[in-house]
């Protein structure tokens, strides 16, 4: 059945290194759909973001319904279900950041890469068109002592103003 | 003033503190060797209570009672460490999983010694790639040295330690929240009861506790209950007799962040006031205090007439606040709440899990209010009711006296007080979330109503200076319920 309602253009697998981290954490969980997130994680490492392809590969994988796994997909904002920059610069917008100034790193941000921020349904808004970056705004990432803050992909970048921005920028 | 008391956070600035060689050096492990050594797994749960350690998380739970809740005779148990800290204004998780998580894996190596458990799943924060990193490298250490695994250090335990990521959701700090997403559904809160001392991962008993309150088992144990319990205040419940000790022992890690000079993550005994933490960050930027959050965005905010409340347990709760994750957010009097509110509410609008209807409806409707406020189009009536007295015309009769109604504020807070009410304490959701949308609109409304019926009148957001923007004491609502604790020691 859930064959018919997605399309599938090309599958989708682990690659090698994935495969046998994924049959490493199989093993820690007493049922299989535990391995969920993590499994979704490395599926998002690998392909970008959660495509129908993925999202049919795990639940074969974890012996679920496409379904469930779509259903899970949805809920976490961090995976995402449509093609986002290379680099993803999220910023903190929340109390702390924004005593300390965030919108105008934000202002800035926006600026410069030209393009506006990302919404959970629409991240092609925030997506440049060099397909490069994809600015989005995130709650608190637990680092309001060195506020405002931002991380590209994964790493932090803290106590931001307009000219470290630049510098960044101009080093990625 | 008051002095840091670095016990936590004593070896963090220790290079290279997150390799097994150096922790070892600075007594790593030596804690969880005494206690297998000295100690039966029920003297230890024991201790613990004896020490009087609440969980850090949040609810301030107390550690002892919740494992006396496991039922011991129920294979396998687990532990769920939650690492998910996602509460605006908290930070000390972090430091402890970047730079030395090898006390944690200690503190676990205890938990799962005293609780009989086999399994243990760090549920760790997504966003925090370089905590993951360190923690997954001091586990791997950790297997290699033989402090875990099968028949840790031929003591015949198997313990095993998982770090699991999440993905990017604040509800799955809940605990139940937790445990559905570590089961690989979406993080949505269950019911309770059953707890899950009884009932929880996987259906089977499960110890959720926080990374600082593991972190603190190493101390009781190396130390002693005694040592411990002279850190922070005991107070006396008045209410039993003789009084009830209810205990705020051991250090807090406090973050504080907003308008001071040095914000960060500052380790204290329990039970300084806000005044003395301010000072111990190196003092307010800006010229006066205007309001303190004092346990993360979902705690009820004090004004400047609170200040002296101590920042513990039991004192912020009777205070009808809470100190929750030890998050201290300080605005100045260049800060306008409604504003201020605004953030925090379009951020538990977006963390709504969608489970329960007050919550998915509400959190919106109230965001959507105060933005209505702050873009100046806060709604506001003028009501004309009978009113007798002597008319204009000099005859007795209705006098026509109108009054100004602000209809959005009344709207606030019957919203807020639906998804939970902040004077019942009783919540229309199935967990706290509710409780912590409304906690926040109902007391900044409250509390900082000059300020918003300002916003509305002038159809725009309008900074009053502090001594105007806040109700005074004898209209402050959680001022004239507040009680102030007795320590045991001025009871007896």
């Amino acid at each position: 059945m859930s064959e018919e309602i997605i399309q599938i253009e090309t599958p989708f697998q682990f690659n090698e290194d994935n495969k046998r981290e994924f049959d490493e954490l199989i093993g820690r969980y007493p049922v299989k759909e535990a391995a969920m997130l993590p499994t979704l994680h490395l599926a998002q490492r690998q392909e970008g973001y959660i495509t129908p392809a993925v999202m049919k590969y795990v639940a074969e994988l974890l012996e679920l319904s496409v379904m469930k796994v779509k259903d899970v997909v949805t809920f976490y904002p961090m995976f995402f279900e449509e093609p986002v920059g290379k680099y993803v610069i999220r910023i903190c917008h929340t109390l702390p950041c924004a005593l300390r100034d965030c919108k105008v790193v934000l202002d800035h941000l926006k600026e410069k890469l030209g393009t506006d921020v990302a919404s959970e349904t629409n991240l092609a808004k925030g997506t440049t068109e060099d397909g490069k970056f994809t600015l989005m705004k995130v709650e608190c990432l637990a680092s309001c002592d060195v506020a405002p803050v931002i991380m590209v992909n994964d790493d932090l970048y803290k106590n931001l103003t307009p000219e470290k921005v630049d510098e960044l920028l101009d080093n990625l | 003033m008051v002095q840091e008391r670095r016990i936590l956070y004593e070896h963090l600035d220790v290079p290279d503190i997150n390799t097994f060689e150096v922790f070892r050096q600075h007594d790593g492990y030596t804690r969880f060797e005494k206690a297998i050594a000295e100690y039966q797994p029920e003297e230890l749960a024991q201790m613990v209570w004896d020490a009087g350690l609440k969980g850090r998380g949040g609810a301030g739970f107390s550690t002892g009672e919740k494992w006396s809740f496991v039922p011991r005779d129920i294979e396998p148990r687990y532990l769920c460490c939650n690492a998910d800290e996602s509460e605006p204004g908290t930070f000390s998780n972090r430091y402890v999983l970047e730079k030395n998580p090898h006390l944690l894996i200690e503190g676990i190596l205890i938990c799962c010694y005293a609780m009989g458990i086999e399994t243990t799943y760090i549920y760790i924060r997504g966003e925090f790639t370089l905590g993951k990193k360190m923690l997954d490298a001091a586990i791997k250490e950790a297997y290699e040295q033989g402090y875990l695994g099968e028949n840790v250090r031929g003591t015949g335990l198997n313990i095993n330690i998982y770090s699991h990521p999440g993905a990017g959701a604040y509800i799955c700090g809940e605990e139940t929240g937790l445990i559905e997403s570590l089961e690989g559904k979406r993080g949505q809160p269950r019911n309770k009861p059953p707890f899950p001392a009884v009932q929880g991962v996987f259906m089977k008993p499960t110890v959720v506790q926080n990374v600082e309150t593991l972190c603190n088992l190493p101390f009781i144990v190396g130390n002693g209950v005694e040592w411990y319990t002279q850190m922070g205040p005991t107070y006396g419940d008045a209410r039993f007799d003789p009084p009830k000790p209810d205990p705020n022992t051991g250090t807090k890690l406090y973050c504080i962040s907003g308008d001071v000079n040095e914000p960060g993550v500052y380790e204290l005994e329990l039970g300084l006031t806000c005044t003395e933490l301010i000072e111990v960050a190196g003092g307010l930027r800006g010229e006066e205090v205007k309001a303190v959050i004092p346990g993360g965005s979902s705690a009820p905010i004090l004004t400047h007439y609170e200040l002296d409340t101590r920042l513990d347990f039991t004192s912020l709760t009777l205070a009808k606040s809470m100190l929750g994750s030890g998050g201290i957010i300080v605005m100045n009097e260049t800060r306008n709440i409604v504003d201020c509110l605004l953030n925090i509410m379009k951020f538990y609008a977006h963390e709504s899990c969608g489970q329960c209807t007050p919550c998915r409806w509400g959190t919106p409707w109230v965001r959507d209010i105060v933005q209505r406020i702050a873009d100046g189009e806060g709604r506001q009536t003028t009501v004309t009711r009978p009113k007798f007295g002597i008319t204009e015309s000099g005859r007795w009769g209705d006098t026509g006296e109108t009054e100004e109604i602000y209809e959005d504020l009344d709207l606030l807070e019957n919203v807020a007080n639906n998804i939970a009410n902040v004077d019942t304490m009783t919540w229309n959701t199935i967990c706290v979330f509710g409780i912590a949308v409304s906690w926040p609109a109902v007391s900044y409304m409250r509390k900082f109503r000059p300020e918003f019926e300002a916003a509305i009148r002038e159809s725009k957001l309008v900074t009053l200076s502090v001594a105007e923007a806040t109700v005074p004491p004898e209209e402050n609502y959680a001022y004239q319920q507040r009680i102030i604790p007795k320590e045991m020691a001025d009871l007896e």
